[in-house]
């Protein structure tokens, strides 16, 4: 009989796939405001002393990014309003309101 | 726009709301829904199991109405999955082949539409890409109508339903739920639509035609023994395959929710089904998982809530929808006496609450208000007990050239390396409390 240690490898030891998030967003179809950010950091500050910085990693469609300053950028573009980040940022840094009335995704099949 | 004055509003155009707008129009009120997409069902997604017994109580008549389903779910059941096995429980039966059916796989871009165009039907006005800023209150704290982002978009009824989803934010300005879900008592689904013909995907799933279809829930390896789920659902001609887990449970790990799904549809159980399909829409959405203990109030003072914003979910069986519909039901009826009494004190509007502990909808709940508790505080639960399945089929099915008994013995050795009889036991009984309520 085989080892099976691999049938209860911890989270951290499964190699992930790599996916081009591009490649799906392509597929969505967005009316995007250009006037408003429906999503804002509200103090840069407590990003910078985040360390986990857990938004880059659960946002599902890679709204947050840092600079090379490491400065939080909000790509609210591509945000399919899931509301993610308002509940789970550590620090409640991020303000979140809904588009304005008929911005942002428009699902073709949901 | 003016002094614009309803006898109700609601606001969002999903199941909840529109089965809340429909039963008050149909009662003789004059009722608006305001919606922020640029359609009914424009924010909307779920994973795709829509059951019609709830639809039924609304809106009698709605098969002749020919409502834009899917498939008719004549099979379903489970797939616990390890890294390189499956053990499938699949229910098939020539009884669900009846039409009617108890269950279809639905898209929300095509049923919300359908659905909210029944309550313009009976007379709701509709507006859509109107988002409703905050309630309007009076000096005494009564809601009185709501504020939009239109110019001079405040509108005003003596009762406001909020069905504004999962994302509650006027759920909270109401005074209802003290403060936000936190990241525990929410799950983050994705899911990808991917795109087959009609003919292959009833070769690959076994089905005789499109008055056939499958759902399929999918446990263990799916989410990396997490606490969560896939799921794989039969649409006319394409596949909604997705992965919920815990709020938590991505940010504990750190966790890429794409990643997850593409590491799903990726395992060599999963990939022949997806073969060749193309992928034509991707989302992503939050699902409750508030519980029944942690629900907000029901009612205030000219104010009810239903659907997502008010947690009505069983994920245990996959139900929201149905939940929604019963509740705007329930809500809109209770509007409707409340015009008669000209009372929509909290105090009267709570008979609302009193009708869903008589439904389904709150014994559901009630029943299954152990679950997500039970699932964080059991993270191994579903990871363990899938890989101890897969591995005792395993041995169970092959023949090795050693005696049954000594088999036998292998399967309960390897139960102990796992976890400890009282450790099984403890599991069990758990569980049971979760099942039982």
């Amino acid at each position: 009989m085989g080892n099976n240690n691999h049938m209860t490898a911890p989270v951290a030891e499964v190699s992930m796939p790599h996916v081009n998030l591009d490649d799906l967003i392509v597929c969505l179809k967005y009316y995007v405001d250009e006037e408003v950010a429906h999503i804002r950091i509200k103090d840069q500050a407590i990003c910078a002393t985040c360390d986990p910085k857990p938004c880059l990693a659960f946002c599902p469609a890679h709204v947050f990014e840092t600079d090379r300053q490491g400065r939080m950028m909000v790509s609210y573009q591509a945000c399919v309003e899931c509301g993610s980040c308002r509940i789970a940022c550590p620090f409640h840094n991020v303000d979140w309101r809904l588009p304005r009335g008929g911005y942002g995704v428009a699902y073709k099949y949901g | 726009m003016g002094m614009l004055t309803f006898d109700a509003i609601v606001v969002g155009a999903g199941p909840a709301g529109v089965a809340a707008a429909l039963t008050m129009a149909r009662g003789g009120l004059k009722v608006i829904i305001i919606e922020r997409g640029r359609f009914a069902g424009a924010k909307n997604l779920f994973g795709g199991v829509f059951y019609t017994h709830a639809l039924a109580d609304v809106l009698p008549d709605y098969w002749e109405r020919k409502p834009p389903f899917e498939r008719p779910v004549t099979e379903q059941g489970y797939w616990m999955l390890s890294p390189d096995s499956v053990i499938r429980v699949m229910h098939k039966s020539e009884r669900y082949r009846k039409e009617p059916a108890d269950a279809y796989t639905v898209l929300r871009a095509r049923f919300d539409p359908w659905f909210a165009e029944q309550a313009v039907e009976a007379g709701a006005l509709l507006i859509t890409r109107t988002t409703v800023t905050r309630l309007l209150k009076d000096e005494r704290g009564r809601v009185i109508g709501v504020d939009t982002d239109r110019p001079e978009g405040s509108v005003y009824a003596p009762v406001v339903i909020i069905a504004e989803g999962v994302n509650n934010l006027l759920t909270r300005q109401a005074g209802l739920i003290a403060s936000d879900l936190p990241p525990t008592h929410v799950a983050l689904a994705v899911k990808e639509y991917v795109n087959l013909p009609a003919k292959e995907l009833q070769a690959r799933f076994g089905l005789s035609g499109p008055r056939e279809g499958v759902a399929i829930d999918v446990f263990g390896d799916v989410t990396l023994g997490l606490p969560g789920t896939g799921f794989i659902y039969t649409n006319q001609s394409g596949i909604s395959i997705g992965v919920g887990m815990l709020l938590s449970e991505f940010i504990t790990h750190r966790l890429r929710p794409y990643e997850v799904l593409e590491r799903f549809k990726n395992h060599p159980v999963v990939r022949p089904y997806l073969e060749g399909g193309e992928v034509r829409e991707y989302g992503a959405h939050l699902i409750p998982e508030t519980g029944y203990d942690r629900m907000p109030k029901l009612a205030g003072d000219g104010v009810m809530v239903a659907g997502d914003a008010a947690g009505m979910v069983d994920a245990l069986h996959r139900e929201g929808t149905n939940l929604a519909i019963t509740a705007g039901k329930a809500a809109g009826e209770t509007a409707l006496a409340a015009h008669q009494q000209g009372d929509f004190s909290a105090a009267f509007l709570s008979r609302y609450r009193r009708t869903l502990e008589d439904s389904f909808v709150l014994k559901d709940m009630k029943q299954y208000r152990r679950m997500t508790d039970f699932l964080e505080s059991s993270p191994h639960f579903m990871g363990t007990y899938v890989n101890l399945l897969n591995e005792a089929a395993l041995r169970y099915f092959t023949a090795h050239g050693i005696p049954k008994r000594e088999m036998e013995h292998d399967i309960i050795k390897m139960v102990r390396e796992r976890r400890s009889f009282t450790g099984v036991a403890w599991d069990m009984l758990k569980l049971m409390r979760a099942m039982r309520g």
